[in-house]
């Protein structure tokens, strides 16, 4: 017996139809109408909301909240004069590729493909990093711009100036909402890839303390890249591995902050609140993302399930971690400069393998690079490895050291905590 | 047992600045709070949400496009509760979803003058 109650909406449904219909209207009228789209699409979502609340859910809403969005749309460029020309041609603007505008909300297979080219577009390569994952947060997740700042740690002004300075770029170099071609595709999908890995990781970092939002970025970078992972062309080994490594971090969201908000280290966690599911899914990515030459996202996911497999921090398979690392560090030509927090890992990883002097050399190597002079983690890894050798006058010195540099509430708190357990009383 | 009418007002320009996020999670605490309400037996009305645009017939009998109050001022929706006297109506409007405006709660006259 299933109870039929009245229609419901999925969880995230008002953020991802927010989404799907700047992508589809934007492809029909092109970028540089970008945000005039946005405000009727916003319209049409409080239309939504009051109509909805009151008489119930409609049948259909998704097709409900597009008639109403591009009804809209094409009112206010009719009131802009543009109408003629935009709607009337058989080229429905400049920038779009084809005229294309159902009057009934488009089948799922024409909304994933419009979605996919809003991917290229808010990853274009003439956008600054920074500009491409507010905007993608903006057009693809439906974040509105207090949310990108919340979620950034960034300044409102600066997540406005920041969107901005991306849609000016598109408009003025009349970027089309099109796939990229078959010459570039390659390099535009590293770029995507680059765009929602670290988009992934903004979310994922806790060295500003637990914030919900930042938990929702996670989910949306992991979103859209299962969209490129389904996709013929797009879902190539290495954004299959990206969605893998995404999956299994993400297994390990809850049980990273406590009931008060405070974020909680991987040996301390309750490992029962992993997400056996997600594990799971990340297993069966990183299955079908094999390549015979990995990419570092392969080793990374393979690292994150490592963790994910074992039962206690002391039943990790510190040898097979190390291996991965070893791996994932030969692919930078200059590891030392460019990849120094993969070293830092890896030195944790033999000191607790029991192999401080191997962990010694690692970290003795990026001491001085410029990013981790000043990082508390170094001073961490060097407290531990004194700890593990049972040295505990220099362990307290080293965590001492890092109670210096740290900055984060959260962090302070965690290290003075430490140093309390530590101190003879 | 009196009735009361719910007017919110002032409501538009804040629902333009929400999220879809949060648009949602303010249309379901809405859709919650008239479910209760039905239930209760306390909601007699769920009432509606107004379009901000309309026309006003003014004593002269003249009608003009309107009304064009200011815009915290304008009357965005409004619903009909019971409840046992002002007091209950106000626990009753306590309880509601945040309107983004204030809710005005006033009674309907000829209930209690009966």
């Amino acid at each position: 017996m299933t109870p039929t109650g009245p229609p419901q909406l999925v969880e995230h449904f008002f953020r991802h139809e927010s989404a799907k219909l700047i992508a589809v209207l934007t492809r029909a009228f092109g970028v540089r109408h970008l945000d005039l789209i946005e405000d009727k699409v916003q319209e049409a979502l409080v239309a939504a909301m009051q109509s909805w609340r009151q008489g119930g859910i409609p049948a259909n809403p998704a097709g409900w909240i597009y008639r109403v969005a591009r009804n809209r749309v094409l009112d206010a460029l009719r009131r802009e004069q543009t109408f003629q020309r935009v709607v009337s041609q058989v080229q429905p603007s400049e920038e779009a590729t084809e005229p294309w505008l159902p009057d009934e909300q488009p089948a799922d297979e024409q909304l994933a493909d419009s979605v996919l080219r809003m991917i290229f577009v808010c990853c274009h390569p003439d956008l600054d990093r920074r500009s491409q994952i507010a905007l993608t947060l903006k057009i693809l997740c439906g974040f509105s711009l207090a949310e990108i700042a919340r979620g950034l740690l960034i300044s409102s002004e600066a997540a406005k100036k920041r969107v901005q300075r991306a849609k000016r770029a598109l408009a003025k170099r009349r970027v089309r909402i099109e796939l990229p071609p078959a010459a570039e595709l390659s390099a535009r999908l590293a770029a995507v890839h680059e765009v929602l890995y670290l988009m992934f990781n903004e979310g994922y970092s806790t060295s500003h303390g637990h914030e919900p939002l930042r938990d929702d970025i996670c989910e949306e970078a992991a979103r859209l890249t299962h969209l490129l992972a389904e996709h013929e062309t797009f879902g190539t080994p290495e954004t299959r591995a990206l969605l893998a490594l995404m999956l299994a971090h993400s297994a390990r969201l809850d049980a990273r902050v406590d009931a008060d908000g405070a974020v909680i280290l991987l040996a301390d966690q309750d490992r029962a609140k992993w997400d056996r599911n997600l594990i799971r899914f990340a297993e069966m990515w990183l299955e079908r993302a094999k390549i015979t030459s990995p990419s570092r996202f392969h080793y990374e996911a393979a690292i994150s399930l490592s963790h994910c497999h074992a039962q206690s921090i002391d039943a990790t398979d510190w040898a097979t971690i190390i291996r991965y690392y070893d791996r994932l560090i030969s692919l930078f030509d200059a590891p030392l400069d460019d990849a120094p927090l993969y070293v830092l890992n890896r030195a944790i990883a033999h000191g607790e393998s029991g192999d401080p002097a191997r962990a010694r050399v690692d970290l003795a190597a990026i001491r001085q690079h410029p990013d981790l002079r000043n990082y508390f983690l170094l001073d961490c890894a060097l407290a531990r490895l004194h700890e593990l050798e049972g040295d505990a006058a220099a362990t307290i010195a080293a965590y001492e050291r890092a109670l210096e540099v740290a900055t984060a509430p959260h962090e302070r708190a965690l290290l003075t905590k430490k140093l309390e357990r530590l101190r003879p009383s | 047992m009196p009735k009361f009418m719910f007017l919110y007002r002032g409501e538009c320009k804040r629902q333009q600045e929400l999220s879809p996020e949060q648009m949602q999670q303010a249309m379901e605490g809405w859709r919650d709070w008239i479910e209760g309400g039905k239930q209760a037996g306390w909601l007699l009305d769920a009432g509606d949400g107004l379009k901000p645009e309309g026309r006003v017939l003014r004593p002269d009998r003249t009608v003009t496009d309107g009304p064009f109050a200011e815009s915290k001022e304008l009357v965005g929706g409004y619903c009909m509760i019971e409840a046992a006297d002002l007091d209950a109506a106000e626990t009753v409007a306590l309880s509601m979803p945040d309107t983004g405006g204030n809710v005005e709660i006033r009674e309907l006259a000829g209930q209690s003058m009966g």
